[in-house]
């Protein structure tokens, strides 16, 4: 009898034991690709070794007048602050520069003027008046603003920003800006017209009421150029009529709700550089005109119209509720460099997405890598047309890479 | 003669069965084992007390699906006629639940296999009626069932995140309807059995067919040997073919 029982007790071990399988699914390969984690994308101050920047001198060249060495400057305004009152040295006929403490206004008739700026205040500004081109050459200047921007050109001509070599510059608002009737002043560096920055100095912008650096015309930044700009309030970097990014390093960081780190309104085109952008404010929650309830995501890139990136590395990502790493309302052409974009944010107002594109997507040259936790990583709404001959193209769950 | 009856007659209830049965029951189906192991003792000719371990497998006999342990009181109401209350700890290895998008093809959630707790109590009348050798019973049994609370791991395809889920406590009665014959067969070291057996709710919930052997070693012990084939109810749960083993110790 006793056999009989130890055979039994045997024989129900041995089948407990055969009974340790699971009969799940095996969901652990798709886990695995929801559960990749992110490329790491960090802000990255150190020097980027850029071609020489050989300025155009075709006059005929649309971008002939953005280089600033294509201009005479031989009439020169030195404002230095620091002292009790500003130091402004030499005179140019038919400008006038005008001083209410550390606040300074500018009235050029004249033609190109070079303002050389050096010196800190903590309750200063730059104002500039005139339809004539000049440009501010910052050597080592620290301008806060608590009740507006720090630079504000109200002329529609070209602002040549130019950091010197070697030094370090820094543009700051306040939380609340004394608006002046029919006057803009959307920025801690803003400009009627068109910014374009040179130089192998550092420019740090820091944003508390409005926008950091502002054009309601375009914006061009050049190899050599070291920017970093933090907004806590509106967007980082905007220009109106387009971006063009020939070099330099440029770094973002926002965290206002619905703030961008980079907006561009017109043609953004990259050809060099390196720009890093990151967004980490959550969807920003309004009411319009009308009564209606309206919802604004953040992104690290939004643009209007065609994105083209020849050259460069991009690299944006978003944490914030809804946040993009791109969001395109037109189409975008990747022919060269690196294009990374990240979202990690939730998606409890708008969907967090690594790279949205309203328009339609190319890609035929450089690399290409967006991730998305937890939505689709690439949203096109037009065509992808990836060109053959790439190297890699993996389309997973929340990363989609290509490579050339 | 004699002899020849009762070859036929079994031949006859095991035919019935697997007619019965086998038509709702296809390849497709799973199977797993059904291991008992029983301890009881009378405690007058109308009172006894018993102690039950199960095991249960799935999934081919590869997957662990229910551990239970419980106890019965037995009262003979009337010579023909039992009455028990029981109560079981459950111990359930939940089949996974995988949910999909409107397309029916994207998934959309996925909450894998979880052990969980229930508690069961039951209360039951069983008659009994003798022809010759044959022993026909009937046996009702209402239980209830509870399930506590517990929370779990889902995860969200819409996501891709892995989210707590609450799978609520719930209580459940079943009716369970019980028709068995068994024979004693002289001087036969093995006694066949077969029942049918109904689990209602509303509706009917699942069907067991049943049929097998005891045998028995100085009245003591004794060891069961059987198939049970059980036809779902419900598309959620398969239809399962069971080989079914016990040991019943009386003392």
């Amino acid at each position: 009898m006793r056999k009989i029982i130890y055979a039994l007790l045997v024989m129900l071990a041995g089948i407990t034991l055969v009974s340790c399988q699971n009969d799940d699914t095996d969901f652990s390969d798709i886990i695995a690709q929801y559960q990749v984690e992110p490329a790491s994308i960090e802000l990255d101050f150190s020097a980027l070794d850029e071609a020489p920047d050989v300025p155009v001198t075709d006059e005929d060249d649309p971008a002939y007048n953005d280089y600033v060495e294509n201009t005479q400057w031989d009439k020169v305004i030195n404002i230095n602050f620091g002292g009790e009152t500003p130091v402004v040295t030499g005179t140019v006929p038919g400008v006038t520069v005008q001083a209410d403490g550390d606040h300074i206004t500018v009235v050029n008739m004249s033609g190109p003027v070079k303002f050389v700026v050096s010196g800190q205040t903590a309750n200063g500004s730059l104002k500039f008046y005139g339809d004539k081109r000049f440009q501010i050459l910052l050597n080592g200047a620290k301008i806060t603003n608590p009740h507006g921007a720090a630079i504000n050109n109200q002329g529609s001509k070209t602002l040549y920003i130019v950091m010197a070599d070697g030094t370090k510059n820094q543009l700051k608002d306040g939380a609340d800006y004394d608006m002046v009737d029919e006057e803009d002043q959307k920025a801690a560096l803003f400009s009627e017209g068109q910014i374009v920055f040179s130089g192998k100095g550092r420019l740090d912008v820091f944003a508390e009421g409005r926008g950091a650096i502002r054009s309601d015309d375009y914006i061009r930044i050049r190899p050599g150029v070291n920017l970093y700009i933090e907004s806590h309030a509106l967007d980082g970097l905007r220009a109106n009529d387009g971006i063009t990014i020939d070099g330099g390093v440029i770094n973002v960081l926002t965290d206002g709700e619905g703030a961008k780190g980079v907006r561009s309104g017109g043609v953004m085109t990259v050809d060099g550089g390196r720009l890093i952008s990151i967004s980490i404010g959550d969807t920003r929650e309004s009411t319009t005109d009308e009564g209606l309830a309206d919802t604004t995501a953040c992104a690290a890139l939004y643009c209007d119209t065609l994105v083209t990136v020849n050259a460069g590395t991009l690299k944006f990502k978003a944490t914030g509720d809804g946040g993009k790493g791109l969001n395109a309302k037109h189409n975008v052409v990747i022919t060269g460099g690196s294009f990374q974009a990240v979202a990690t944010g939730t998606s409890k107002l708008k969907k967090a997405k690594g790279v949205k594109i309203d328009g339609d997507f190319s890609i035929s040259g450089g690399y290409f890598y967006t991730y998305s936790r937890l939505s689709d990583p690439l949203e096109v709404s037009g065509t992808l047309q990836v060109a053959s001959g790439y190297k890699t193209y993996d389309k997973g769950i929340r990363v989609i890479t290509i490579s050339y | 003669m004699a002899r020849s009856k009762r070859k036929q007659l079994t031949t006859l209830l095991l035919t019935l069965l697997c007619a019965t049965l086998f038509p709702t029951l296809s390849h497709a189906d799973d199977a797993g084992l059904v291991a008992t192991i029983e301890a009881s003792h009378k405690f007058s000719k109308k009172l006894s007390a018993g102690l039950e371990a199960e095991f249960r497998s799935r999934n081919d006999f590869r997957t662990a699906d229910r551990v239970s342990i419980g106890g019965d009181v037995s009262y003979k109401v009337l010579p023909w006629l039992k009455a028990s209350a029981g109560y079981v700890l459950l111990i359930d290895n939940n089949r996974e639940e995988i949910k999909y998008q409107k397309d029916g093809v994207s998934f959309n959630n996925w909450r894998p296999s979880y052990w969980g707790l229930r508690h069961r109590f039951n209360l039951a009348l069983t008659a009994s009626y003798k022809i010759r050798r044959v022993e026909v019973s009937l046996r009702e049994r209402w239980q209830y069932t509870y399930r506590p609370s517990k929370m779990i791991d889902n995860f969200d395809f819409d996501e891709g995140l892995w989210e707590d889920h609450e799978v609520k406590g719930k209580g459940k009665n079943v009716l369970r309807s019980r028709l068995q014959v068994e024979w004693d067969i002289p001087k036969c070291k093995f006694d066949p059995f077969a029942s049918v057996e109904f689990h209602t709710t509303r509706e009917l919930e699942k069907t067991r067919f049943l049929v097998g052997v005891n045998h028995s070693l100085k009245k003591k012990h004794n060891f069961k040997l059987y198939y049970r084939g059980q036809v779902s109810g419900s598309s959620d749960e398969p239809n399962i073919h069971m080989l079914g083993l016990g040991y019943a110790y009386k003392f």
